[in-house]
C-alpha cells in the first residue's frame, strides 16, 4: 500500500489514458505530460502501461507499507527524504519512511511513480481518472492505494533521466489537418508570434492569449481531435488540446504539437510565452524514437 | 466519394470522406473506424464525415499507415455490424428556449414539440462529453442555430437542439444548444456494462411525458 498523508491541490491516479472509450465520447484522461509520466515509470522499472499520481500544488507527503524504488518528475519538482533528492531520479525509500513531494514555484504538473505501479481497480478499461464524469476520485489524506509487487533490486536507485527543457519557450508542431481553413497571413502569424498562456488553462486546454489567427470559415463539421491539436475559435485565440480534451471537436485545427513536445505545453504557467514552430513528420518520429531509446538505457 | 488522408501530428491521421452530414457517409465513417480497430492498429474516432485513426509511429510507419488507411477506406462499406436498436427517451418538454426556439421557427409550442417528438431520429456518433449523442435530422422547420453564447452550465438530462441536430446533456455541462425539454434518464452511467445508453447506429425517439 501507498498511503497518503497530504493530498496536495489536486493529486489523480493516472495511467497512460482510457483510450477505448473514445467512441463512447470519454476523453482519454491519462497523464497532462505524458513525457514526464513515461518518464518516472521508466525510472522506476515499471511498463508504460503501469499507473502512477500525477500531482498539482502542494504539500503532497505519502509512505509506503513496504520499501520501494520511487521517482518523481515534472517540472521544478524533487523529494525530500533523508535528505532533498533532486527529481528525474529513481530513489530508494524504506518502509514506512515519509516521503515530501517538493514542488517549486514552476511546478505544474508532477508525476509520482512506485515501483510496481498503482493498481487501483480499472474503470472501463483503465486506472485513468476523468473527474468530470467520476471516473476515478481525487486522492484524499488517509487514502491507502495498493501498488504492485516491486519489480526492479533497490540498486536501480540513482538512475536518472534527463527532464526537458521546460524554460523553453518554443514546442514543435506539425500544420494541419484543417491548415488550408487558414490563409497564408494567419498561419504566417501562428507560426511567427509569440502566445501567453491563459489563467484558465487546465487539464483540458491549454488556452493561449495574443494576436487573432482567423480562420477562413469559424467551424468545421464537428470531427475527432486528439491531445495537442491546436484549435481554433472564432474568436481567433488558440487552444492546444490535453490529456482530458473532448473526443470531438467543432473547430478547425490549424496545427497538432508533436508528442515529444505536447508536456512542455501543459507545463506552462499563466502568463509564461508559447512559440510555435514548424516541423516535418519525420522529426516527430524521430523525437519519439529518441524517448523511448532513453527510456530503454535505463531498463 | 473522395476520400482524403490527412497527417494530424505523427501519431494520427485524418481522414475525410465528405462534408456534409448525411446518414450513409456517417455510416461509411464508422465502417472504417471498425475496420481500422479491427486490424489493431489503434483506437479509431469516427464522426459526421471524417474518422480519426490513432497508430503507432514507432510500430507502424506513418506512410504505411496512411496507405492502409486509404485501402481500407476506399474498402469501407457501411454494413450494419451490431443490429440497431430503437430506444425511446421519455421527454417532458419544458426547456427555458422552448418558447424561443418555436417563435424562431414560427410555429406554436404544440406544434414545435409535435415536430420534435414526431420523428425517429439516428444516432451519428458520440463525442463532447461522455455519452453525448449526435442525432438527427431534426424537421426541417425547426430553425435553432447555437447560442451565440454558450450557457455556462447546462442540466444533465436536458433535451437539445441545434442546427438540425438533437441531443441529450448526459452531465452538467456548459453547452451551446437550445434546451426545449427534460429527460430522467441516466445517459452515461460508468457501472452498467455498456455506459453510455445510446450507441452510434441506434434509432431514438423521444415521447412525450
Amino acid at each position: 500500500m501507498i498511503r497518503i498523508i497530504s493530498a496536495a491541490l489536486r493529486a489523480t491516479v493516472q495511467d497512460r489514458g482510457r483510450f477505448g472509450q473514445l467512441r463512447a465520447g470519454v476523453p482519454p484522461s491519462g497523464p497532462a505530460d505524458p513525457f514526464a509520466f513515461a518518464a518516472a515509470n521508466a525510472l522506476v522499472g515499471n511498463d508504460p502501461d503501469a499507473a502512477a499520481i500525477e500531482i498539482v500544488g502542494s504539500p503532497f507527503t505519502f509512505r509506503c507499507d513496504d520499501r520501494r524504488v520511487i521517482a518523481v518528475t515534472g517540472r521544478d519538482v524533487a523529494l525530500r527524504l533523508r535528505d532533498r533528492i533532486a527529481g528525474w531520479t529513481a530513489v530508494f525509500a524504506r518502509a514506512g519512511e515519509e516521503v515530501r513531494i517538493v514542488a517549486g514555484e514552476r511546478s505544474r504538473f508532477g508525476y509520482l511513480a512506485v515501483s510496481g505501479g498503482i493498481t487501483t481497480d480499472t474503470v472501463l478499461g483503465s486506472r485513468a481518472t476523468y473527474l468530470p464524469a467520476r471516473l476515478g476520485r481525487a486522492l484524499q489524506a488517509g487514502d491507502a492505494l495498493p501498488i504492485g509487487a516491486m519489480r526492479v533490486d533497490p540498486t536501480r536507485a540513482g538512475r536518472t533521466l534527463v527532464a526537458p527543457e521546460y524554460q523553453d519557450e518554443q514546442v514543435r508542431a506539425i500544420t494541419g489537418p484543417h491548415a488550408e481553413r487558414f490563409t497564408e497571413e494567419a498561419l504566417a502569424v501562428f507560426l511567427s508570434s509569440t502566445f501567453q498562456v491563459d489563467a484558465s488553462s487546465d487539464r483540458m486546454a491549454t488556452r493561449l492569449g495574443g494576436p487573432d489567427v482567423v480562420a477562413r470559415q469559424g467551424e468545421i463539421l464537428t470531427c475527432g481531435v486528439l491531445a495537442g491539436a491546436v484549435q481554433v475559435p472564432s474568436g481567433g485565440a488558440p487552444i492546444v488540446l490535453l490529456a482530458d480534451h473532448q473526443a470531438t471537436g467543432g473547430y478547425p485545427v490549424i496545427a497538432t504539437i508533436i508528442t515529444a513536445d505536447l508536456g512542455r505545453v501543459a507545463q506552462r504557467l499563466p502568463g509564461e510565452p508559447l512559440r510555435f514552430v514548424r516541423v516535418a513528420r519525420d522529426r516527430a518520429v524521430a523525437a519519439l524514437r529518441d524517448e523511448r531509446r532513453a527510456f530503454a538505457a535505463i531498463a | 466519394m473522395s476520400i482524403s488522408v490527412r497527417e494530424f501530428g505523427e501519431s494520427a491521421l485524418l481522414v475525410e470522406i465528405g462534408d456534409r452530414i448525411d446518414e450513409s457517409i456517417v455510416s461509411r465513417c464508422r465502417a472504417i473506424a471498425d475496420a481500422w480497430e479491427a486490424a489493431g492498429h489503434g483506437a479509431a474516432i469516427p464522426a459526421y464525415a471524417s474518422v480519426v485513426l490513432r497508430f503507432d509511429p514507432l510500430r507502424l510507419d506513418p506512410r504505411e499507415a496512411e496507405r492502409e488507411a486509404f485501402g481500407l477506406s476506399q474498402r469501407a462499406i457501411a454494413i450494419a455490424t451490431v443490429p440497431a436498436r430503437t430506444i425511446e427517451i421519455p421527454t417532458r418538454y419544458d426547456g427555458p428556449d422552448l418558447e424561443a426556439t418555436a417563435r424562431s421557427s414560427g410555429l406554436s409550442v404544440d406544434e414545435l414539440v409535435a415536430a420534435h417528438a414526431g420523428r425517429e431520429y439516428r444516432v451519428f456518433f458520440l463525442g463532447f462529453l461522455p455519452g453525448f449523442a449526435y442525432c438527427g435530422m431534426l424537421d426541417p422547420r425547426i430553425v435553432a442555430p447555437r447560442l451565440e453564447r454558450p450557457r455556462e452550465r447546462v442540466l444533465a438530462g436536458a433535451v437539445a437542439v441545434a442546427d438540425g441536430q438533437t441531443a441529450v446533456y448526459p452531465f452538467d455541462s456548459p453547452g451551446g444548444w437550445r434546451l426545449i425539454g427534460h429527460t430522467e434518464l441516466v445517459m452515461f452511467d460508468p457501472a452498467r456494462q455498456e455506459p453510455a445508453l445510446l450507441r452510434a447506429g441506434d434509432r431514438i425517439r423521444f415521447v412525450r411525458s
